[in-house]
């Protein structure tokens, strides 16, 4: 017999695909990136509203939905940027447990503010782990459904329900707790590692600029646009081996939400990015923000605010404790 | 130079960098790579993963479970451990790989660049006129010859990133600008001083030597030396190229396919760093009691013009060095992780 529920894409959408959290940690020495939601704050809530374990695999989807037609009975919960979710054509609510009968299409409408939704199913999406991961690594073929973002006709399963699915009825966000989105984010940061290969004045002007995120950002990585930099005397005077340019250094580990600088311009390196590479990573965004900059789109602005460690490791206690403490569940026809 | 102390950077609230040096210099990947195993080995609650690379070590951890403070002083306690560079005996394992050199597949895809973007120079011919060979034939010589280090492994999944160990046989080469758009599996690329190896199709900017049949990353874990990583080499190993002809690549490729095939691995030799030293220095010699350009040399003397010929010298060999540093140069922009964001 069956436990879990099948389902069916009927339109991929632009990019859908399974992920789960922290994703593939411990490849990083072997060129392989985490992968994972570009949003970790929304994907976790979404699992913990229905029942699962907040890592479990799930669809992230980027801007324009995919439609989806359930073969079986489930609960979903759609959390990340308000895309107009509708099932069988009728608006259903964010942030809340929605009971799915055998036959139902999911469908979206596009998001106007953030840029990635995600739907968590009860049970969590079951396709083989590949290195302690099911997160899609498309890059290298590994992960999720095949290796590959969604396809049209593509059928997949999920485990058995952890929460009877009548239990989840009526479970979803607390108000005060739904994480605001917009079209300005700011986005805690810490210096280092490289710091003092730019000037103070460069710093100073990093941290009061509001960037522009570029149409050339993706997984890989988000492009900043804005002023340039004159770089300190440690990028200009190196040895040679390091590269001509003063944003150029010798190959090394790059740190996931480092800003590097190639050239003139920033990129904050995220969770499908390279693990090596030549430039410079003068700043780096916390882990606990790094959700923001997966929810910026296009166009957004971003406004860097810098943070010691101790607040950087306080942001990201305060995420979890949100998390766990946002549940609220109302009496049944309530 | 190297620092007399590693400098730590933190980098964010979950990586600390360690920097031993600014220089290309071999004894701070032994560094690295030594840190790595010994932090490894101790098992520290809350450190997730380690990168070591040419000149730093990369620590990705929890700061939750060990704070960053803790994590440097025990990395100070290992480096104390580990001694001078010169005492360490690090397991390196040797890893044969056929490479049909100057092959079809490698020629398919730079006339493939030369028809969609722009005409340039075959590429071993290149690489051999840039290095004063005589020839691909000899070139290919030169490439196969000496033991190649893996430094590094990364930038893509299981690609290493390799150096010469035998400083008789050096290469240097510029890399492509712009970069191609692809690359076909396994081909064995040249830029700046290193060797890559790609592990699957990608765009790239390398000089094209040639191609291996042999898979050196397996996901699905088919083949034998995959059984316990998806990777087949890793930093402190050692690489030698065997020089295949076409046809042997396609019989090895079916090897392959059948699962037949057996990689040539050496997995129990120990590289002592002291000893690799004296013979780097012995080597070394050789090569500058070789003055570059001979001929020339040989006819300034003749002519009385002792004194001309060795500025002579001098000066050849510093453009030599030059274009070394230009063709690295070049290596650092194409790398570019902004060609992977499209554009």
């Amino acid at each position: 017999m069956r436990e879990g529920t099948l389902f069916k894409i009927l339109e991929s959408g632009l990019e859908t695909s399974v992920q789960d959290y922290p994703g593939r940690i411990g490849y990083w020495a072997w060129g392989v990136p985490p992968s994972g939601p570009m949003d970790s704050f929304s994907f976790r809530l979404g699992n913990l509203i229905v029942g699962n374990e907040e890592g479990a695999a799930g669809l992230e989807i980027q801007f324009i939905g995919p439609q989806i037609e359930f073969l079986d009975d489930t609960v979903l919960a759609i959390c990340g940027a308000d895309n107009g979710p509708r099932l069988n054509g009728e608006l259903i609510p964010l942030w809340t447990a929605v009971r799915v009968e055998t036959g139902d299409v999911l469908s979206f409408e596009f998001a106007k503010v953030g840029s990635r939704s995600y739907i968590a199913i009860a049970g969590g999406i079951d396709v083989p782990p590949v290195m302690g991961s099911r997160a899609t690594f498309a890059k290298a073929q590994i992960g999720g459904y095949q290796g590959r973002p969604l396809k049209k006709g593509d059928i997949l399963r999920t485990f058995k329900p952890r929460v009877p699915l009548d239990k989840l009825s009526g479970r979803k966000l607390s108000p005060d707790f739904i994480p605001q989105f917009s079209h300005r984010w700011e986005v805690e940061i810490m210096l280092g590692p490289h710091e003092d290969w730019l000037t103070p004045a460069d710093i100073e002007q990093f941290l009061s600029t509001q960037w522009r995120v570029s149409s050339k950002s993706n997984r890989i990585g988000y492009r900043l646009e804005g002023p340039e930099f004159q770089f300190s005397d440690k990028a200009h005077r190196k040895p040679p081996e390091n590269g001509s340019h003063p944003s150029n250094i010798m190959d090394y580990g790059y740190p996931i939400g480092s800003v590097s600088l190639c050239g003139q311009t920033p990129i904050i390196l995220l969770l499908d990015g390279p693990s090596l590479g030549g430039y410079i990573t003068p700043l780096t965004v916390i882990s606990g923000s790094l959700w923001k900059v997966g929810q910026s789109r296009p166009g957004d602005l971003l406004q860097f605010k810098q943070v010691s460690l101790e607040q950087a490791i306080k942001i990201q206690e305060d995420l979890a404790r949100k998390i766990f403490n946002s549940l609220i569940q109302e009496a049944p026809g309530a | 130079m190297i620092f007399d102390e590693p400098r730590y950077l933190l980098a964010g609230d979950r990586y600390l960098l360690i920097e031993f040096g600014n220089e290309l210099n071999l004894d701070m990947n032994f560094k690295a790579l030594g840190l790595a195993r010994e932090i490894e080995q101790n098992k520290v609650k809350g450190l997730l993963e380690t990168v070591p690379s040419f000149a730093t070590l990369l620590l990705h951890y929890e700061p939750e479970l060990i704070k960053p403070e803790a994590l440097i002083s025990l990395c100070r306690e290992l480096l104390d451990q580990l001694g001078s560079v010169e005492d360490m005996e690090i397991p390196s394992r040797l890893i044969e790989l056929p490479v049909a050199y100057d092959d079809r597949w490698s020629r398919e895809c730079i006339e493939a660049y030369c028809r969609t973007i722009k005409k340039i120079e075959h590429n071993p011919d290149l690489v051999a006129r840039i290095n004063g060979l005589k020839s691909v034939t000899e070139l290919i010589r030169y490439h196969s010859a000496p033991q190649w280090w893996v430094g590094a492994v990364g930038f893509l999944a299981g690609l290493p990133t390799l150096m010469s160990l035998d400083p008789r046989y050096f290469l240097t080469a510029p890399k492509y600008d712009p970069p191609r758009l692809w690359t076909p599996v396994g081909t064995v690329g040249l830029g700046g001083a290193f060797t890559a190896i790609y592990p699957m199709v990608t765009p790239d900017g390398y000089q094209i030597l040639g191609r291996t049949p042999v898979p050196i990353y397996d996901p699905q874990q088919r083949l034998e030396p995959f059984k316990d990583s998806f990777f087949l080499l890793r930093t402190g190993d050692r690489v030698k190229f065997l020089p295949i002809s076409e046809a042997e690549f396609m019989e090895i490729e079916r090897e392959v396919e059948a699962r037949a095939y057996r990689y040539n691995i050496i997995d129990y030799e120990i590289f002592s760093v002291r000893r690799y030293k004296e013979f780097y220095r012995q080597a070394k010699r050789e090569v500058v009691e070789t003055p570059v350009p001979q001929m020339g040399r040989a006819e300034m003397i003749e002519a009385g013009e002792e004194v001309r010929a060795r500025q002579q010298v001098i000066e050849m060999k510093k453009k030599l060095k030059a274009k070394a540093i230009e063709a690295e140069d070049r290596s650092k922009k194409s790398r570019d992780i902004g060609h992977q964001l499209g554009g």
